[in-house]
């Protein structure tokens, strides 16, 4: 069995390999992507008329040639798809940083770090001035000379990329893609949990009681309310409870989003947990009531479908007590079904809520990936972008595992 | 009373009075829909929204600011027919302009569109012969502030400058909440049908192809699908559509692109399991060929998941471009839309705008719970299962 879940660890590279070279590529070749969009603001901000909606095509009418060569280096445009996307993993070099300079003179690289370039027969040679020793990763192009002056560009190629966690800096934030995702995991997963914990246990409880009284009025009732939960996006039913609760036209009984109250930190610890249960309980529900369908249907029917089982049927007839006939035998075999679904509902409270943080206003993964959307920031659209997979993934794996823990028949091949 | 027949489907105990009511054998289908019919909820469902979607085709003649007829000194004028038959695709070029101006009709100082509302007013105090017959709901669903008369923010059921009473309010650009709430249903339908057959389309055929060749194409593909089905696909439609700014058609591309997977899955492992079947077997053996054993041996032995599928994915549809339209990166404004009324409610909550919010909401929630009840009850009707549960 372990040598299936190796299997499945590496079956995950390929797909992992290739559900991020799909999203790559469509954003990559969507008309007005990254680079026009950046284009597009050095001519609003060189204060260019653009001419009649034209986006792509006819760059270079108002920005000089060598400011587009550099967006295009900046963005890997110089390169063909598929290497911009191993750079982007971080298979590829890619240039690190960039400077100009004239051969034969000293340049400061930064960090207080020095070179040399020297023309040699075949090209330039980059030295540390200091130990006249070779630098290693710098190359050097000839540039336009200007004022008569030789000049060179020199830059540093390096593998950086998603594998080696560089997921870029956000344009918006200036900061690097994978600091601002770490910042703001520990509120999303705390939802997360939350919500997956709520709906397991009440799924299975309400499931249990469904199938007890299957077909009577309140089984009947239930899987009414149920399934309206199910057609309603997570995000709508969770403005419609803010209309309804955190605003004054009605009840007013929860904040109007927020994580934590304004005046979060001059509280004591109670009035501490007391004010992030308020902030929590309208989004909660938002969040659980996506998988809640799924969940007690499946668990009310495997109860079912047990308890018109023949074991069940000896169970009784040895003379168990019905209580320890359901809670014990029956139940035990109907947590299975419900068992192989943990992994995509913890990838849907991970990576689904963006649209519900959104509305809450909560800052979490999803709402900065979405405003990342909203302001072109793609560093962490694509950061986002690779959480969201990788979760999917892991969650896939995950529920496997479960399955094989809770089933002891379940043997994979 | 209908005839009491052995319906294996339902489990039903046949009562067979034999000299009252000869046994009739009914086809699968006809039990199915049987089954579907006795199961109230999804029947009534279905009808209400059936009627309520045919309805909504009708909506350029019950939710619109143009009057149905004008008697203007003598003369008829039908502006509402006239606007939408100009409206219909391809021939609605022949029927010219539904154009005319205030000052036509006689409203002086109008030499924009005319407005009908108004010209009601002007004629009964007239009281001359001229009439004007208004539509049963008479606003549009784009007629904003610029529209003489029209403010934004009107509560529900309060009357505006020229005493007229909105039934849900108005929006933040003056533009009536119930107009475009009956068109937003309009759309929002249209588009998640038109999406799920798209889907089909592409699902369908893939889906049969690798259930019944099977082998080394099967898997690869299967490979590729899941690859498909890893993609965070709303999220990237989200993002393509923030770049691109689809129309109605493009939209329905891009989310057909992703969204075929679920039923091909299904339609998979249907036909995995009818192809090992004698029937196959016994029409490969005659000669007939491969595409059509797939689709007219097999594909009529797999319609279960095919139907019962049809309702969810409908459901999802609406989900999707409520969510997109929502975040503005939906159908272009100023498309009548649920999901743009939710943001502009959502926008406004905190001022007590509630009715902004309320109206869209409810018609959401109605419409998909409709649907959802019509796919229970084809679930239930053509996968029957029954539990006995002992004591």
């Amino acid at each position: 069995m372990w040598e299936y879940f190796l299997r499945r660890l590496l079956l995950t590279i390929p797909t992992f390999l290739g559900a991020t070279l799909v999203v790559f590529t469509i954003i990559q070749l969507a008309p007005g992507g990254p680079l026009e969009q950046q284009i597009m603001a050095l001519r609003m901000a060189m204060g260019g008329e653009v001419a009649g909606g034209g986006l792509a095509g006819q760059t270079g009418a108002m920005i000089p040639e060598s400011a587009l060569e550099e967006l295009r280096r900046y963005y890997g445009f110089d390169k063909p798809l598929l290497l911009r996307y191993l750079s982007w993993l971080g298979l590829w070099p890619r240039e690190l940083e960039s400077y100009i300079a004239t051969p034969g003179r000293i340049r400061n690289i930064g960090q207080g770090r020095q070179a040399l370039v020297e023309k040699t027969a075949d090209g330039y040679r980059i030295l540390d001035p200091q130990t006249g020793q070779e630098l290693k990763g710098w190359h050097a192009e000839p540039q336009p000379s200007e004022h008569g002056q030789e000049r060179v560009r020199l830059y540093r190629l390096g593998f950086s990329g998603v594998l080696t966690g560089n997921f870029g800096t956000s344009y918006t934030y200036n900061e690097p893609v994978m600091q601002l995702i770490l910042q703001r995991l520990p509120v999303s997963l705390q939802f997360g949990l939350i919500g997956f914990i709520l709906s397991y246990s009440i799924c299975i409880y309400l499931g249990i009681q469904k199938a007890l009284s299957h077909g009577s009025p309140f089984d009947l009732v239930s899987s009414t309310l149920v399934f309206i939960g199910y057609s309603i996006p997570g995000w709508a039913l969770g403005a419609f409870l803010l209309m309804l609760f955190g605003t004054q036209s009605f009840i007013e009984l929860f904040p109007l989003g927020g994580f934590q109250s304004d005046y979060y930190a001059e509280l004591s610890l109670l009035e501490k947990i007391a004010d992030r249960a308020w902030h929590f309980v309208l989004p909660t529900i938002a969040y659980t009531v996506g998988s809640f369908a799924s969940l007690t249907v499946l668990m009310k029917n495997a109860l079912l479908e047990n308890l018109s089982q023949d074991y069940i049927r000896t169970a009784f007839a040895k003379g168990l007590s019905e209580k320890r006939v359901i809670w014990l035998h029956a139940l035990r075999n109907s947590i299975i079904p419900i068992t192989a679904n943990i992994g995509y509902i913890i990838g849907l409270f991970l990576a689904g809520s963006y649209l519900i943080e959104l509305v809450f206003n909560i800052d979490g993964v999803g709402k900065l990936s979405i405003e990342a959307v909203f302001a072109r920031d793609y560093p962490i659209v694509f950061g986002f972008t690779v959480l969201a997979v990788l979760v999917r993934l892991f969650g896939a794996i995950l529920s496997d595992l479960a399955l094989a823990l809770v089933d002891p028949r379940i043997r994979f091949k | 009373m209908g005839d009491r027949v052995l319906d294996r489907d339902t489990q039903q105990v046949a009562v067979q009075r034999v000299t009252e009511e000869p046994v009739v054998s009914l086809s699968i289908f006809q039990r199915r829909w049987r089954k579907f019919k006795s199961l109230r909820r999804g029947y009534y469902s279905l009808l209400l929204l059936l009627g309520a979607y045919v309805l909504s085709f009708f909506l350029p003649l019950l939710v619109t600011n143009k009057a149905l007829a004008v008697r203007y000194e003598g003369r008829w004028y039908f502006p509402a027919v006239q606007s939408w038959l100009v409206s219909l695709p391809l021939i609605g070029k022949l029927f010219g302009s539904d154009f005319y101006s205030g000052e036509f009709f006689g409203q002086r100082g109008n030499a924009g569109e005319c407005n009908y509302r108004l010209l009601q007013q002007q004629y009964e105090a007239e009281g001359g012969r001229n009439i004007v017959i208004l539509a049963p709901y008479p606003y549009s669903p784009l007629e904003d502030v610029t529209v003489q008369g029209n403010v934004a923010f009107l509560p529900p059921l309060e009357r505006d400058p020229n005493g007229f009473v909105r039934l849900l309010g108005t929006d933040d650009r003056g533009r009536d909440v119930f107009a475009r709430m009956a068109y937003g249903f309009q759309i929002s339908l249209s588009f998640a049908l038109i999406l799920a057959l798209l889907e089909y389309l592409i699902g369908v055929p893939i889906g049969a192809a690798l259930g019944f060749f099977g082998g080394r194409f099967d898997i690869l593909v299967q490979r590729l699908i899941e690859i498909w089905a890893t993609v965070p696909f709303l999220f990237l439609v989200i993002i393509v559509a923030s770049i691109v700014r689809p129309n109605f058609i493009l939209l329905l591309l891009l989310l057909a692109l992703f969204t075929w997977v679920g039923i091909t899955v299904l339609i998979r492992a249907e036909f995995y399991r009818e192809k090992a079947k004698d029937y196959v077997a016994a029409a490969l053996a005659i000669g007939v060929p491969r595409w059509k054993i797939m689709f007219k041996h097999i594909l009529p032995n797999a319609l279960v998941p095919i139907i019962t599928y049809f309702p969810f994915s409908v459901v999802s549809g609406i989900g999707a471009l409520v969510s997109l339209d929502f975040l503005g990166f939906g159908l272009p404004p100023p498309t009548p839309s649920w999901g743009e009324m939710m943001s502009v409610g959502l926008q406004h909550l905190a001022t007590g705008k509630w009715w902004l919010m309320l109206s869209p909401m409810v018609a959401l929630f109605l419409t998909l719970t409709l649907i959802v009840f019509i796919g229970e009850s084809v679930r239930e009707a053509f996968d029957p299962r029954t539990f006995s549960r002992l004591r």
